[in-house]
């Protein structure tokens, strides 16, 4: 059995070593919200995050992250409270058709840890990995920024 | 299923990595995952046979780490992209670590993709060894006896970046005079198919250049030096009709391997970018 931090959550889980991060994730722990997209690290839909870092969990062997500390978007939200950047993408319109939307949260999540209020070049350096196929990126750029802010008065 | 079946094996030491590699047989080495993963699943989907052995290298701690000793920057192995673009010791000649860093594919493979895995997958693209080449590094290896054994970047891929070793670290001497230009087109702004990659490095002696490298990608195999071009530009001193004459002076088979006329032209683009920008920054 491994031990899989997940959503400060401890699961003990029969794994194959071949067994990637995002089918656990998905078939045997039953969190859909981590998507399947290209499967080929092209998309970010698939992005969690380990230790505060975006990751791919497409290209991510899951009996690799034992011990590490990994964050799923169903691990974002307090209860039926929102996180800061799930609402901001609610209040912004910063979603389309959703796909792509917990990879691009998670990879957000990322950077609001590490700075509340990222300047433009450090945004796009951080979503350059998630790719939207509905809509143009001005919506989300100003959720991570609404989320920030948010995150800066609550002190998170 | 989007593996094959596999044993995965994660050694705690180098030690311990070193054995499992040179006692099982078909073993892959996992680094952050970003080309082995991808080959892997491309070689399932063909109906290409697998490896039956994954060794991951990432919670082996004698991988990992940036640190300046003795004016000489060592960055382990298993050290990742951003760590290292984030790493505030990429000052003077390694500050061109930090461009080179910063232009490779997205972040969420910059978070996961790793120093030694850019240099030893045997990936055309693979960015880091233009730079190394042309900052003169060196590569730490360990093999089975456990004695290491250091290389050139230059020649570690001169032989086709071919090792039955681990790779345990990169080593470049620090060096302020070294003035660096980096130039790399991408075949689309937002996808990371890059066209060319040439680095610049030389040291000026007044006006004329002195040392130069000159190191191409993305149109070779490997990264390789443009030894006519770096003669030329040792024997020339700086001006400004300068980059338009070293383009007279190009090691030209090499450029040759690209097969569209645009993509040989867009090399020539690079080149003269490069030395252009060099004269302009020598003083700086």
């Amino acid at each position: 059995m491994t031990t899989l931090m997940i959503n400060k959550t401890k699961y003990e889980v029969e794994l194959k070593g071949h067994e990637t991060l995002l089918e656990v994730l998905r078939d045997k722990l039953g969190l859909t919200g981590t998507k399947t997209s290209c499967m080929e690290s092209e998309c970010g839909a698939c992005v969690v995050n380990i230790d505060k870092k975006a990751i791919l969990s497409c290209i991510t062997l899951a009996k690799d992250v034992e011990e590490k500390e990994v964050t799923t978007i169903e691990g974002l939200s307090d209860g039926e409270t929102l996180h800061p950047a799930q609402q901001a993408f609610l209040d912004k319109g910063a979603a389309q058709c959703g796909f792509c939307i917990p990879g691009m949260i998670m990879s957000s999540n990322a950077l609001l840890e590490k700075t509340h209020t990222p300047t433009q070049e450090e945004m796009e350096y951080a979503l350059d990995g998630n790719i939207c196929r509905c809509t143009g990126y001005i919506k989300i750029f100003e959720a991570v920024r609404e989320a920030g802010q948010v995150m800066k008065k609550k002190g998170h | 299923m989007l593996l094959n079946p596999l044993e995965f094996h994660k050694p705690a030491t180098l030690q311990a990595a070193v054995k499992l590699y040179s006692e099982l047989p078909d073993a892959r080495l996992l680094a952050g995952g970003t080309f082995l993963l991808n080959s892997l699943k491309t070689m399932k989907r063909r109906g290409n046979k697998t490896p039956s052995h994954v060794i991951s290298l990432k919670h082996i701690p004698d991988l990992h780490g940036i640190a300046v000793k003795d004016e000489k920057l060592f960055i382990g192995s298993a050290v990742v992209i951003n760590d290292l673009f984030a790493s505030s010791l990429l000052t003077d000649n390694f500050a061109l670590l930090r461009i080179v860093c910063r232009n490779i594919s997205t972040n969420p493979i910059r978070n996961m993709a790793t120093v030694g895995g850019n240099l030893t997958s045997r990936y055309t693209w693979t960015e880091l060894g233009a730079a190394l080449i042309a900052l003169k590094a060196d590569m730490h290896f360990v093999g089975p006896d456990l004695k290491e054994e250091v290389l050139s970047v230059e020649d570690f891929f001169a032989n086709n970046a071919r090792t039955n070793k681990i790779l345990r670290a990169i080593s470049i001497i620090k060096d302020k005079k070294i003035k660096s230009s980096y130039q790399r087109v991408k075949k689309l702004s937002d996808v990371d198919v890059p066209l060319l990659a040439v680095c610049v490095t030389a040291q000026f002696s007044g006006n004329h250049f002195k040392d130069t490298r000159v190191v191409i990608n993305s149109g070779t195999a490997f990264a390789k030096r443009d030894l006519v071009l770096e003669k030329f530009l040792n024997e020339s001193s700086a001006h400004k009709n300068l980059a338009q004459e070293a383009l007279d002076h190009l090691d030209t088979p090499i450029y040759d391997t690209r097969s569209d006329d645009y993509k040989k032209a867009m090399f020539r683009v690079g080149i003269k970018n490069a030395i252009n920008e060099l004269i302009s920054g020598r003083e700086k």
